[in-house]
C-alpha cells in the first residue's frame, strides 16, 4: 500500500489490521517516522517508493477503466468508436516476460479527487488478474474519510481489502500458464518501443489471447500452441530468430510481418486481405503488409482477421468494455479465465465462449467467499458460460 | 347499394368505372393494380433440418416451384444480421432473436441449389465492418461451412463496402423514388439474376415492422450511407450505422444520387419507410422469405428495450414482397391496411402502404392467395403483446 502523506498519525496503521496488506510504500522525507515505527511493530514491511524491495518491479501504470472524455461527461472512443479502456495488463505481462519470477507491483494512483468504489475493484483486478499487484492508493477523499471514520469510506476500504484478500488467497493461479493464439515478437525497446508496446496494449483490447515474446529471451517453448506470430520490428530478425520463425511457419503457423522483414519467404499465395500479400511456406502462411505497419490498432485488428475468428479462445456477448486472460494449469486439466468488466455498473447477461473441451465450470467473484453457480453449455470444442450479474471481475474456473 | 361494403371496397368498385388514364396515374389506381401473387405460410416448430427443409420445400412448391425461378441463374440472398455480433437478448443466441437463422439460410441455399441455381451468393452489409461475412458469422458463433456447403457454388459477400468490385453499381428507382432517385450499392445487388430477401419477422422501433422489405434497408453500404461515409467519394471502409438515412442529418457521398428534396421531413418515421420502398423499387425482390420459428418481440434487436424471445413457429414466403409482408402482418395480428397512427405504425408511415402506392404489390389480404396454413391458424399475437407492453409502460410512467 502506498501510504497517504496526509496520514501522519500512527493510529491509522490500525486500518490495515486483518487485511492482506504487508508492505507500506512511503515517500521520502514525508515526516512519517512514528507511522513507520508503528508499522514495523505491527509486522509490516516499509520501503520508500523510490527504492522498492528487492525482487519487486514497481512499474508506473495508468488508472485503469473506461477512459472518460475531458470534463468527465462521457466515455472517449477508441479508433473504432468503442469505449477506450486504460489497462495495465500488457505492462504487467511485458515485465513478467522481461523479468521472469519478479513480483510486479503497479503504481497507479487514482485520477481525480474522488473515485467510485467500483474503480478500486477495477484497479485491483486489472493488476491481479494478470499476475501483478496494484499498490493500494486511496484517493484524497477516501483517505480523509477513513481518518475521520466515515461509514461510506470504511465500507469502501473493506471492499478494497476484501478484493485484495480474494486475489491473495488465489496465488496458485499464478502458476497457470497463459493460453495464446498469437505471439508478439519484439525487442519492445528503443526503435521498437512504441509499436511493440502499443501492439500488446491494443491486441489485448481486441480480446485476442496473446503471448509476449521478447526476442532476446525466447524460451525453447515460445511458439508452442500458437497459431500466429507477429514480427514488425524496425530491423529484420537475426538469423537464428528468422530460422525459428520460419520453422514455425513451415510447420503450419502464420507469420504476420512487414516489408522490413527482408526478402519474402515462400511462394506467392492467395491474397486474403487487401492490406497484405500472402505467401505459402511449407504448411503455413506468411502475411506481409503491403506498406510498413505504423498503426498498432490496425495491425491488431488485422491479425484477428488473418488468423480468423474461428480460433478465438474467448468470445463475449453483452460484455461491454471487457478484458480477458485465459490461463491453463501445467497439467492442462484446469483453466482459469480471468474476465474483467471495466464499466462502473459491471455487467449483466454476459455470455462467454471459452475454447477447449471443458466439462465443468465454477465462477468466483471478489464479493463472495464461495463459488457462484454459472450456467454451462457444452459446444463443439468449447463451452459457453452464462454469467449472473457481476461487478468488475469474475474468474471462470474450468475443468476437463 | 353501398351499405354492405367498406369505404375501401366502395372505392375499389368505383375505381373500376373511372377513366383509365386518370386511374393509372393515381394512388388509388396504382394500389388497385398492384400485383397480387400467392404467398405460402407454414408452421415449423424447430430449426431441425428434418422439419425445416421439407417445410420450405413444400412452400416453394406451393409458389410454383423454385426451378423456374432460379435454374441456371445467379441468386443473391440478402440475409439479416442487424447490429453488432456481440449484442444478445439476454443469453439467447443471435439467430433465435434478431438474425436470420443459419439453419434457414442453409436450407434455403440447399433448395436453391437443388433447383438448379448456378451460383448462390449470400449477402449482408455487416455492421460497421469490412470483414468477410464468414468471419462475421463466426463471431456470432455460427459455422459458415454449414451454409457454404449446403449447395455447390455458394459464396458470401459483405456488401457494406465496395467489396470485390472496382466500382459501385447504380440502381435507379423506376418510379423516380420517394426520397432517393437511386442508390449506389455493392455490385452484388446488380450482379444477380434472382434476388431473395431472407428476413426475420420482427417489430421495428422506427418502421413499425421489419419483414422482407425492411430487410433491404441493409442494402445500403455504410461507406456511402453510414455515419463515417466520405463526403465526396465513398469511404474505403464502412464505419457506423445509417443514422444519415434515418434522420437525414447529412447527405450520402456526393458521388451517389442525392436525396430528391433535402427539405423533406427529417423524421425517421417518414424517411425510413420511404427509403425502404425506394430500395425495393431499385432492387426488386423475386422471392421473399420471412422466418419466425423463433424471434423476438418489441423491436428489431436487443438494443430496443422490452424485447422478449418468442417461438411463433412460422415461416412465410412469397413471390412479391408487399404481398408477403402483408401476410406476415396478418400472422403477427396486425392489420396490413393500417396506416400512420395505428399499430404497429403509431409513429411512422406504413412501408406497405407506400409500396402499394408505388405499385409494387398489394397489401390487401383479400386479393392475396394464401397457400398452406391459413393465417388465422399461424397467428402469433405480436399485436396483443405490443398493446400489453405499451399499456404497461403507460402504467409505469403514470
Amino acid at each position: 500500500m502506498r501510504w497517504p502523506g496526509s496520514w501522519k498519525s500512527p493510529s491509522a496503521i490500525g486500518l490495515l489490521k486483518g487485511t492482506p496488506i504487508n508492505w507500506l510504500l512511503v515517500d521520502r522525507d514525508a515526516g512519517l517516522g512514528p507511522v513507520i515505527e508503528e508499522a514495523k511493530r505491527a509486522g509490516l514491511q516499509v520501503a520508500e517508493v523510490a527504492s522498492p524491495p528487492a525482487g519487486v518491479d514497481l512499474i508506473a501504470g495508468e488508472w485503469p477503466g473506461v477512459a472518460m472524455s475531458r470534463g468527465g461527461d462521457g466515455a472517449s472512443a477508441g479508433p473504432t468508436g468503442v469505449p477506450w479502456v486504460d489497462s495495465n495488463s500488457w505492462k504487467i505481462r511485458l515485465e513478467a516476460a522481461r523479468r521472469p519470477g519478479a513480483d510486479i507491483w503497479v503504481d497507479a494512483p487514482p485520477k481525480g479527487v474522488a473515485v467510485r468504489p467500483s474503480s478500486y475493484r477495477t484497479a485491483i483486478a486489472d493488476a491481479a488478474a494478470y499476475g501483478g499487484r496494484w499498490v493500494i492508493s486511496p484517493d484524497a477523499q477516501l483517505a480523509a474519510g477513513l481518518v475521520d471514520g466515515k461509514a461510506d469510506a470504511l465500507r469502501t476500504w473493506q471492499e478494497i481489502a476484501g478484493a485484495a484478500a480474494f486475489f491473495a488467497m488465489r496465488r496458485p493461479w499464478a502458476a497457470y500458464l497463459p493460453e495464446a493464439v498469437v505471439g508478439v515478437i519484439s525487442g519492445f525497446a528503443g526503435d521498437d518501443e512504441f509499436m511493440g508496446q502499443e501492439l500488446l496494449n491494443l491486441i489485448g483490447r481486441t480480446n485476442q489471447q496473446y503471448a509476449v515474446l521478447v526476442k532476446t529471451k525466447l524460451p525453447e517453448t515460445a511458439f508452442r500452441g500458437l497459431r500466429a506470430v507477429i514480427y514488425v520490428d524496425a530491423q529484420p530478425p537475426a538469423a537464428d530468430l528468422r530460422k525459428r520463425i520460419l520453422d514455425f511457419v513451415s510447420a503450419g503457423g502464420l507469420l504476420i510481418t512487414g516489408p522490413k522483414w527482408g526478402p519474402p519467404p515462400g511462394t506467392p499465395g492467395r491474397d486474403e486481405h487487401p492490406g497484405y500479400a500472402m505467401r505459402a511456406l511449407g504448411k503455413g502462411r506468411v502475411a506481409i503488409a503491403k506498406r510498413d505497419p505504423d498503426d498498432p490498432y490496425a495491425l491488431a485488428s488485422d491479425s484477428a482477421l488473418l488468423i480468423s475468428h474461428r480460433y478465438e479462445l474467448l468470445r463475449f456477448w453483452n460484455g461491454g468494455a471487457v478484458g480477458s486472460y485465459l490461463t491453463v494449469a501445467p497439467d492442462r486439466k484446469r483453466a482459469v479465465a480471468h474476465l474483467l468488466f471495466y464499466a462502473d455498473r459491471g455487467a449483466d447477461h454476459v455470455s462467454v465462449r471459452i475454447a477447449g473441451r471443458w466439462r465443468k465450470a465454477g465462477m468466483w467473484t471478489p464479493d463472495r467467499e464461495g463459488p457462484r453457480a454459472v450456467e454451462l453449455e457444452i459446444q463443439q470444442d468449447a463451452v459457453e458460460l452464462h454469467l449472473p450479474a457481476v461487478g468488475q471481475y469474475a474468474a471462470a474456473e474450468l475443468e476437463v | 347499394m353501398y351499405k354492405n361494403c367498406s369505404r375501401r371496397e366502395w372505392l375499389l368498385r368505383t375505381a373500376a368505372v373511372l377513366p383509365g388514364a386518370w386511374l393509372a396515374g393515381s394512388r388509388l389506381g396504382r394500389a388497385a393494380g398492384a400485383p397480387a401473387l400467392p404467398v405460402a405460410v407454414a408452421r415449423c416448430r424447430t430449426y431441425d433440418a428434418g422439419e425445416l427443409v421439407p417445410a420450405l420445400s413444400r412452400m416453394f412448391d406451393q409458389l410454383g416451384g423454385l426451378g423456374r425461378l432460379v435454374s441456371g441463374r445467379t441468386v443473391g440472398i440478402k440475409i439479416n444480421l442487424t447490429g453488432e455480433t456481440t449484442y444478445r437478448l439476454g443469453y439467447a443466441p443471435l439467430e433465435d432473436t434478431h438474425y436470420t437463422h443459419p439453419a434457414v439460410i442453409a436450407a434455403t441455399v440447399h433448395l436453391l441449389g437443388r433447383a438448379g441455381a448456378r451460383r448462390i451468393r449470400v449477402l449482408e452489409s455487416a455492421w460497421s465492418t469490412a470483414e468477410p461475412v464468414e468471419e462475421v458469422v463466426l463471431r456470432a458463433n455460427w459455422e459458415p461451412r454449414d451454409i457454404l456447403g449446403a449447395a455447390p457454388n455458394v459464396e458470401f459477400e459483405n456488401t457494406n463496402y465496395l467489396g470485390s468490385a472496382r466500382k459501385y453499381a447504380r440502381l435507379m428507382v423506376p418510379t423516380g423514388g420517394y426520397l432517393y432517385p437511386g442508390f449506389d450499392l455493392n455490385h452484388s445487388y446488380a450482379d444477380c439474376d434472382v434476388f431473395v430477401s431472407l428476413a426475420k419477422m420482427k417489430e421495428h422501433a422506427t418502421a413499425g415492422i421489419t419483414l422482407s422489405m425492411k430487410n433491404c434497408f441493409g442494402l445500403t453500404p455504410a461507406t456511402i450511407y453510414g455515419s463515417g461515409a466520405g463526403v465526396d467519394e465513398p469511404s474505403v471502409l464502412p464505419n457506423g450505422g445509417r443514422e444519415m438515412v434515418h434522420s437525414g442529418y447529412r447527405q450520402p457521398s456526393r458521388s451517389a444520387p442525392a436525396e430528391k428534396d433535402a427539405k423533406s421531413p427529417r423524421d425517421g418515421g417518414y424517411r425510413v419507410p420511404r427509403t425502404i420502398v425506394d430500395l425495393v423499387g431499385a432492387r426488386p425482390i423475386h422471392l421473399a422469405i420471412v422466418e419466425a420459428v423463433r424471434t423476438m418481440t418489441g423491436g428489431e434487436g436487443p438494443w430496443v428495450p422490452g424485447g422478449t424471445l418468442v417461438s411463433p413457429g412460422v415461416i412465410v414466403a412469397g413471390l412479391n414482397p408487399v404481398n408477403t409482408d402483408a401476410v406476415c402482418m396478418g400472422v403477427m395480428g396486425f392489420d396490413p391496411m393500417a396506416d400512420r397512427g395505428t399499430p404497429p405504425f403509431e409513429n411512422c408511415d406504413s412501408t406497405l402502404r407506400l409500396a402499394e402506392d408505388a405499385g409494387l404489390g398489394t397489401r390487401d389480404l383479400r386479393r392475396i392467395e394464401v397457400a398452406g396454413t391459413p393465417i388465422v391458424q399461424a397467428r402469433f399475437d405480436f399485436a396483443g403483446l405490443r398493446r400489453a407492453r405499451r399499456a404497461n409502460a403507460v402504467r409505469q410512467s403514470g
